[in-house]
């Protein structure tokens, strides 16, 4: 009678359970970008980003799981030196040359994650795989902000932030000029996605 | 409430509007009602940056102007009888001041290119005011005018680039609205006067003015903005009833507005440049 | 020996006319004025500035410095410069009215006459930034400084990062608030070369 009880019980419970409610987002274009830092000669910081990528993301809160893929249009770096003037070119133009990107043969860089950790409700951690130049390396991205939520004035529902990360360009065979340009590269990406 | 209140339709539309209707609603007997158009244009501002006059920018000159013109309306319609050559005389002025207004930026241009910027400023402005304060002493074109110049500068401007003019204008055409609804509704016609239609002539002309010269408004968007007052002198059966002239004169001056505004629109695209 | 001793006084006098001020003028290429600028609270917008000139002088020895940079308003570039299908991209807006209106104030510039030293580092620029016609004290902090000589050209290149922040109300740019904050961050990053 007991077992009948307890097993009764458990199936009336099922509902109750969190249901595995997996949420599709697409990246905004326009509010997400990859900002990327890198050293000069030891004097300063040279700050760039790549204006136009893509991306989508599925978020499981019950099952405190997450996933993402980005690609980035390599050949839209910019780094605010975009007209060469009088010289043979700009150092977009050279970021976009074999020197560099390769944009030419390789026009998308990848982010797909492989694993989510989040602190409580929010997203903490995502750890995946970044392809640059034909090269896949591993690529941990923290997240020093999340939030989801309504937008305030379209009411649709979205979810932002800003994730930050490193890579050694030196690992993908992106080698010219290093260490005058240096090899360690920040990443700070401010992301908005809308559920789908 | 602060959600609510940052809103662009709250502050550009629904607010102005309200100001308006109250405006023409409790003046109208002290023979006031034409403040309902700085009422609206007021909110607007007060709403979106606040009353600040210095330094003295571009906007700000428009600002102040707009806010001095309904008094001195309110003068010129208690204290004078206004003869025929009034309203190219305040064209006229009004066309200069415009030159006053934008003067910083006017300056910052070679001569050549200043004088014809200017020149055709001048003579926008002057044809807004003009054209709109002959209106003065019929309510109903009066706020048919003042609604489609107004919502027609404000569309525009939203699409050129710009949404805190849009949202003056805007504000202006709202308010214009409010002025009419209640003139619709009452069945009566209220005093518009030398207060509301210097406001709304010379708010339009140069909101419009600086929509072209500082956002990116095309300058013909600005020819096609000037038969408006004009279409608020069509011809209507006096017999019709106010609501039925309000919506025919309405419906006159929106058609040139829609017409601009579809203009901005196809130009921002990069169709008809 | 008077000979011997005046020349020992001369040798003994501290070297007042050696360290003159030093003037550079900053690498346009390697200058930037960056901001951040929070977005509905969700996310974080940078931008930058493409185009800006200036100078600066220092005397290391006297602990003293000035500095004057122009920012060109309309080069501003957050990423979205292209407008494709609506009525504008975000870089027209901040250029229109709402924002940097740089049709009637085409540029930013800001001027220090303080700087605070560490040693013969400079950790502190005290100026006034003046944005739409307003002018108000803007503090940056240095947190990078490297003098060398350029290990190509040879020349003698000063360069940096310096950060600050200010409320963009205050300059009469409110458009937006709060969904597009008030607070921007600062970054200038910097290279000169000694003229």
């Amino acid at each position: 009678m007991m077992r009948r009880i307890i097993i009764g019980a458990m199936i009336a419970a099922i509902p109750f359970a969190a249901p595995a409610q997996v949420e599709n987002y697409t990246i905004d274009p326009i509010h997400s970008f990859v900002n990327f830092s890198v050293d000069h000669l030891g004097f300063t910081t040279i700050y760039g980003r790549f204006d136009k990528s893509s991306g989508k993301a599925t978020l499981d809160r019950g099952a405190k799981k997450a996933s993402i893929e980005v690609s980035v249009d390599t050949a839209s770096v910019s780094t605010g030196d975009n007209d060469k003037g009088a010289r043979a070119r700009s150092r977009d133009e050279h970021l976009r040359s074999a020197d560099f990107f390769n944009t030419a043969e390789f026009p998308r860089m990848t982010f797909k994650s492989t694993a989510a950790t989040f602190n409580g409700d929010n997203l903490a951690e995502l750890d995946g795989q970044v392809t640059l130049l034909g090269v896949t390396k591993p690529l941990t991205l923290k997240l020093e902000r999340w939030k989801c939520g309504a937008h305030p004035f379209n009411k649709k529902e979205m979810c932002g932030g800003v994730a930050t990360g490193k890579v050694k360009r030196t690992d993908f065979g992106m080698k010219y000029a290093v260490p005058a340009i240096g090899d360690e590269i920040s990443l700070m990406i401010g992301f908005e996605a809308y559920k789908d | 409430m602060q959600d609510w209140l940052i809103h662009p339709v709250v502050q550009g539309a629904l607010l102005p509007f309200l100001a308006g209707l109250v405006a023409s609603a409790l003046l109208a007997p002290l023979r006031l009602a034409g403040l309902a158009a700085v009422a609206g244009f007021a909110t607007a501002v007060y709403l979106v940056v606040g009353f600040e006059f210095s330094p003295m920018t571009t906007i700000r000159k428009v600002m102040l102007l707009g806010l001095i013109a309904p008094v001195l309306g309110v003068a010129a319609d208690f204290a004078f009888k206004p003869k025929r050559a009034m309203a190219p005389l305040v064209a006229v002025a009004s066309g200069a001041l415009s030159v006053w207004v934008f003067l910083a930026v006017l300056t910052q241009k070679e001569l050549a290119d200043a004088l014809l910027i200017g020149g055709g400023i001048a003579a926008y402005v002057a044809w807004q005011v003009g054209f709109t304060l002959s209106l003065h002493e019929d309510s109903v074109r009066a706020g048919a005018a003042g609604l489609a110049l107004g919502m027609g500068t404000g569309v525009a401007a939203v699409f050129a680039a710009s949404a805190t003019l849009g949202l003056y204008a805007m504000a202006l055409g709202s308010a214009s609205g409010a002025f009419l609804l209640v003139q619709m509704l009452t069945g009566r016609r209220i005093l518009a006067g030398i207060a509301f239609t210097l406001t709304t002539g010379l708010l339009a002309g140069l909101l419009g003015a600086t929509t072209y010269h500082l956002a990116q408004l095309p300058w013909y968007v600005l020819a096609v903005m000037a038969p408006v007052p004009l279409l608020a002198r069509l011809p209507i059966p006096a017999k019709w009833p106010v609501w039925g002239q309000a919506v025919a004169l309405s419906g006159a001056t929106l058609t040139v507005s829609a017409v601009a505004c579809y203009l901005v629109w196809l130009s921002s695209r990069g169709i008809s440049e | 020996m008077k000979q011997i001793v005046a020349g020992l006084a001369f040798m003994l006098l501290p070297s007042a006319g050696v360290a003159s001020p030093e003037s550079y003028t900053f690498d346009p290429r390697h200058t930037f004025v960056h901001f951040g600028v929070d977005h509905n609270d969700f996310s974080t917008i940078w931008g930058r500035f493409d185009r800006s000139s200036g100078k600066f002088t220092i005397d290391r020895q006297a602990k003293t410095g000035t500095l004057e940079v122009v920012v060109e308003t309309a080069s501003v570039s957050t990423g979205d410069g292209v407008r494709g299908d609506r009525p504008r991209s975000r870089d027209e807006h901040l250029r229109s009215p709402d924002f940097f209106n740089s049709a009637e104030f085409p540029r930013m510039l800001y001027k220090a006459s303080t700087v605070k030293f560490n040693g013969e580092v400079p950790v502190e620029l005290q100026g006034q930034l003046t944005l739409l016609g307003v002018s108000r004290p803007v503090t940056l902090a240095v947190d990078r400084w490297k003098c060398a000589p350029h290990a190509v050209t040879k020349r003698m290149i000063c360069g940096g990062n310096a950060t600050g922040a200010l409320k963009r109300s205050e300059y009469g740019m409110k458009w937006g608030i709060p969904a597009t904050g008030d607070d921007v961050k600062i970054l200038v990053t910097f290279e000169a070369i000694k003229d």
